[in-house]
């Protein structure tokens, strides 16, 4: 029904707009473009029969020295039209892979709203993630968020999880604030690896 | 630097530089006037202070300072730098490569300007340019990757990919054997993933193949090097061995449905149309039912086969394909299957089956056949495709009908009450669609999804100022009101623009519209710090590919609605101008001179007030915006003009529209719409030339498209009734157009009235093609015009072929029919027959509001409250004021809104 690939330059203007569709928490292209430049391999989109981005998964790996090497989910979400087909999940753990096999990730981060139990059951029942820690205040509304880790570096239980589609959450998953530095101005931004978020 | 300098203000010297790089620009600033008291004409400290000026948001007096340092030293290098970083803070590049070139001419070596050059030269495209500035920086500095690897990227980017290849295997030669470190194989891989796609790119597939070989252990990104491996083998004619890696790839992704079309290459089972031969048919099952049996848990296997089974096969395969999907209330089930509504025939077929399920459930309570009890919710879901199904096939009556049984049997479920507004919006009651999409969207206030729908259908209904309020619920940022514009939200900018072009505020229109255009100017922009950023992440392929995307942005859908929407705007500011400022002024020479200087004095000061006020609230805005989590706000300077009323102000509204066709011809060039607006302004500008080529590209295009025919008429009617030509130029434009006329095959011996006619008589069965003709006629022969009217309203609206279980299905689309009734009433002017014509599409169209059918009342929808029609919410729920909006020309007339999800996709 809907295709998981790894997604292209030219997916990035309407994963821009599903994200907009979708999530409160919103990038300008430029923060696309240099996930896409710095990690191409950890992008993926879901793509309906008919040609369109139904869902996606934005990642990063974090690259701060002081710290094991590991990825962490920008954004991830899938238009509310398309739930019950098991997207977040698959798209998840294509990113994951690409984390573990690619860069050597030991663990995958991500952030999640209180609020957002859908995306937490995910993160939690179906993805194996646990909460390592709470961002009081975290999201510009004032919610918490919950700070998530998965490991990767371990034998993992299952490769796939296709036998049982889990009913993922409804249109809306995670993630992380804008961070505001890729906003407004452009000489703030003279080299984009100085922006990371969050 | 400063070397002229006694040694106290070279050492000043130094703090500036410093400093501007720092950012301390009050410090350096400080230490520049220090070194001014005593050489006040010092050229390269005006221009660094100038520099630092810059940085301060002082603009004016930057230029000046950075211009007199130039005068005064115009053999220094730095004056020169300086004048191309200004330059490049303002986005001027070509004047800024001239400004680079000149220091360089000074100090032909330097590898901070040179570097700053390449980065302009990747930016504007100048690749010659590029390569040359590239290969000075590996001379000189031979000894950094980068520069191999910049040099390599240019060469390859100036359509030379073997030299590309030459300088990357110089580069390898200079590193050890057991080359890379731990920390540098994901960059290392990344160089030889893309050497390896260099040997592709340029046919050497021998050497791709022997290179992947010899360095397989190298590569990080198993994944890509795989597919690669796979496409490589494929060209070389290995179809057993490129079929393996192929299904290898599906064992680990078995939802990419590229690696089974390109499993269907390598068997020689694809067709790029999708026709198959029976014995091709026969053979694709037989994969597909293997591939099933291996791969199991893959949706794909079991849906691409739809697209090639025929008959009754397709109906067994489409019946097993819907029976578990609709068991587990799967919402998108419809959208999967739609593609296949395009197939001949099969369209019917899912309609039977649709229909037998839904029978089979509510009898037994099975899918026919079936012993195994359904739940409740699959005859709800079955409801819900069936309802969807009708609206695609335009019966709006049974869809609305299915759909409300839905919503009696259960509800509760949020889905069905957006599909019912998308039903009533297709059937033209757009009130009522936003009305549903409003209730779904209160089911669940926490889903943006619903909130966006919702905001779509207010925008489609000109419920401006409610879309607004409804989306910015979601769009609060600190105290920012709404960052639907800073998150570069097009649709939302699409949608405002074309509702308030439909109400006739231009200005507004306008804002919007321009607000697109100015997110794809950003883009462009935004690649800049990615020319050495990649360099050095050694992200190649992406590299490459960004910069292709970015060649062609500007020919991406959202930007060419944005320009098109512009065009028309400016076009209609020229045809009917606003009241400009300058006529204000001559009301106002008028009054005697007393009372004009009051009157003076009264506006100025009623500007001041604003903007002092606007300032305030500005600050304020600023100073309590650092609240949230996401760190610092930039200040966001205030927009002097936020409902566009200074853009329709504009002198010459046809030279800035010819900007943005200029954009459109380069980027959107096989667009009807393209040509359109460029024959309408031409036109207007009279440049017959041009107007010309417009119609020869429309001819060539689609010459059966109504539009072409009509502007070919009118450019040689209006060609016919222009006088004699006099001067040599008209006579030079009048020869062209003699000398290419035999070749508009359309003319060729016939009078345009004939032409005409035979253009009805070739489209004699079509609403909309007879509505051309009959306009034309009355264009070419006024004395027609109940001839041509008749034209129209003889037209017939035929049931479309193929057999329907419930009812006939008329062929007329809504759109056509209002386009119909626009041109009865403006260009012909005839109210009786407009009225006429609506009362007849009334009865076709029963929900549409345009034509008031009997079901089209607002109050059998709206759902809890009464929409306001206050001036912003638009003049939706009366049609009767929605009709004088309409302007006269047809050709321009009709904007179609972003319809909904379906058109938001990027293919």
């Amino acid at each position: 029904m809907v295709c998981i690939r790894q997604a292209t330059i030219d997916d990035l203007l309407a994963m821009q707009a599903c994200n907009l569709m979708c999530l409160p928490e919103n990038y300008q292209m430029k923060y696309y473009l240099y996930h896409m430049l710095s990690w191409p391999q950890l992008l993926f989109v879901a793509e309906d029969y008919g040609g369109r981005i139904v869902g996606y998964v934005l990642a990063k790996m974090e690259e701060d020295p002081s710290e094991p090497c590991h990825g962490h989910i920008t954004s991830l979400a899938v238009l509310r039209t398309h739930r019950k087909l098991g997207l977040a999940t698959k798209l998840m753990s294509a990113a994951q892979a690409a984390m573990d096999q690619v860069f050597g990730a030991e663990y995958v981060s991500l952030h999640v709203r209180r609020s957002n139990r859908a995306a937490f059951n995910l993160y939690t029942s179906t993805l194996g993630y646990q909460i390592h820690d709470i961002e009081a205040k975290y999201y510009a509304d004032g919610e918490d968020a919950f700070d998530m880790r998965k490991p990767l570096r371990q034998p993992q239980p299952k490769k796939h999880h296709h036998h049982h589609h889990h009913h993922g959450p409804g249109g809306c998953c995670s993630h992380d604030v804008p961070a505001a530095a890729v906003g407004s101005s452009p000489q703030s931004s003279n080299s984009p690896d100085k922006r990371a978020n969050t | 630097m400063g070397s002229s300098l006694p040694p106290k203000e070279a050492n000043l010297f130094k703090v500036i530089v410093k400093s501007y790089e720092t950012k301390q620009y009050k410090k350096g600033l400080k230490a520049a006037d220090s070194i001014l008291k005593k050489f006040p004409e010092h050229g390269e400290t005006l221009s660094m202070k100038g520099l630092t000026l810059n940085c301060m948001d002082r603009k004016s007096e930057a230029y000046e300072l950075v211009r007199r340092g130039l005068k005064n030293d115009l053999k220094s290098h730095v004056c020169w730098h300086v004048y191309g970083l200004l330059y490049r803070s303002d986005r001027e590049y070509r004047e800024a490569i001239k400004c680079y070139r000149n220091a360089l001419r000074i100090d032909p070596d330097n590898i901070e300007i040179l570097r700053d050059l390449s980065l302009l030269q990747a930016q504007m495209r100048d690749l010659s340019g590029f390569v040359e500035t590239r290969q000075q920086l590996l001379s000189l500095k031979p000894n950094h990757r980068m520069n191999w690897i910049g040099f390599a990227v240019a060469r390859h980017l100036n359509s030379n990919s073997s030299k590309a290849i030459e300088v990357l295997e110089a580069y390898e030669g200079t590193l050890e054997d057991d080359y890379p470190p731990d920390n540098e194989r994901y960059e290392h891989s990344e160089m030889l993933l893309y050497k390896m796609s260099l040997f592709e790119e340029c046919g050497m597939l021998d050497r791709a193949l022997e290179e992947m070989q010899k360095k397989e252990s190298k590569i990080v990104d198993k994944l890509s090097f795989k597919e690669q491996m796979a496409s490589v083998l494929f060209k070389l004619g290995r179809f057993d061995d490129s079929e393996s890696i192929y299904r290898s790839l599906l064992f680990m992704n078995p939802d990419n449905y590229k690696y089974f079309i390109a499993v269907q290459k390598c068997l020689g089972l694809y067709s790029d149309n999708g026709q198959y031969s029976a014995d091709d048919v026969e053979r694709l099952s037989s994969l597909y039912n293997s591939l099933k049996e291996k791969y199991a848990w893959s949706s794909a296997v079991k849906r691409i086969p739809l697209d090639f089974l025929e008959g009754e096969k397709f109906q067994e395969a489409a019946d097993n394909y819907v029976r578990p999907l609709l068991t587990k209330g799967v919402p998108s089930l419809f959208s999967d299957l739609s593609p296949l509504y395009e197939h001949p025939g099969k369209a019917n077929i899912l309609e039977q089956l649709f229909l037998k399920i839904e029978d089979s459930i509510r009898t037994s309570g099975c899918f026919p056949g079936s012993p195994q009890k359904e739940p409740p919710s699959t005859l709800l879901w079955t409801l819900f495709l069936i309802s969807q199904h009708y609206d695609r096939r335009g019966q709006y009556e049974i869809a609305l009908n299915k759909i409300d049984e839905a919503i009696s049997h259960t509800p509760t479920v949020i889905d069905l009450y957006s599909v019912k507004g998308k039903v009533l919006q297709h059937a033209g009651n757009f009130a009522a669609a936003a009305a549903l999409a409003d209730e779904a969207r209160s089911m669940d206030l926490a889903d943006r999804y619903l909130n966006s729908e919702c905001v779509m259908q207010m925008l489609q209904a000109d419920q401006v100022g409610l879309a607004e309020k409804t989306a910015v619920l979601f769009t609060k940022d600190g105290d920012q009101h709404n960052n639907l514009h800073d998150m570069q939200c097009m649709w939302y900018e699409l949608a405002s623009g074309e509702s308030y072009y439909r109400q006739g505020d231009l200005g507004r229109a306008l804002k919007n519209f321009l607000a697109v255009e100015k997110h794809y100017a950003d883009m462009t922009e935004d690649q800049f710090d990615f020319h050495s950023y990649c360099l050095r992440k050694m992200t190649l392929r992406a590299y490459v590919s960004m910069l292709k995307f970015q060649d062609r942005l500007h020919a991406h859908e959202y930007f060419h609605k944005a320009a098109a929407g512009a065009i028309r705007c400016y076009m209609k500011l020229h045809d009917s101008p606003a009241k400009s400022s300058t006529e204000e002024n001559d009301e106002m020479s008028k009054l005697p001179p007393a009372q004009r200087k009051k009157l003076r004095q009264k506006q100025k000061k009623a500007e001041a007030r604003a903007k002092r006020e606007a300032e305030e609230k500005h600050e304020d805005e600023t100073a309590s915006s650092n609240s949230s989590k996401s760190g610092k706000k930039h200040s966001r300077p205030v927009d002097p003009d936020p409902h566009g009323e200074k853009l329709i102000q504009i002198e010459d509204p046809l030279a800035e529209a010819t900007k943005y066709l200029k954009l459109l011809q380069n980027n959107s060039s096989d667009s009807l719409e393209t040509h359109i607006l460029s024959f309408e302004l031409n036109m207007r500008k009279q440049k017959v030339l041009l107007a010309f080529q417009a119609v020869k590209q429309l001819i060539k295009l689609d010459e059966n498209n109504p539009d072409s025919h009509r502007c070919l008429i009118k450019f040689f009617h209006k060609i016919n009734s222009l006088p004699a030509p006099l001067t040599d130029s008209e006579k030079l434009i009048w020869n062209v157009l003699e000398a290419e006329r035999p070749d508009i095959r359309q003319l060729h011996g016939r009078s345009l009235i004939e032409v005409n006619r035979s253009f009805l008589e070739k489209h004699n069965a079509s609403l909309t093609h007879r509505a051309a003709a009959a306009e034309m006629m009355y264009l070419l022969e006024p004395d027609k015009k109940m001839e041509s009217i008749k034209l129209i309203e003889d037209s017939t609206n035929n049931t479309s072929s193929g057999d329907n279980a419930l009812g006939p299905v008329k062929e007329w689309q809504i759109q056509d029919c209002i386009d119909v009734h626009k041109l009865l009433e403006k260009v012909f002017g005839d109210q009786d027959v407009a009225n006429r014509w609506k009362a007849r599409c009334a009865e076709y169209f029963p929900y549409s509001t345009y034509f008031e059918g009997i079901k089209s009342a607002i109050a059998a929808y709206a759902v809890d409250r009464s929409l306001d029609s206050s001036p912003e919410n638009g003049l939706a729920s009366n049609p009767q004021l929605r009709l004088k909006e309409i302007e006269p020309g047809t050709l321009n007339g009709t904007l179609h809104i972003v319809d909904d999800l379906s058109s938001l996709s990027i293919r």
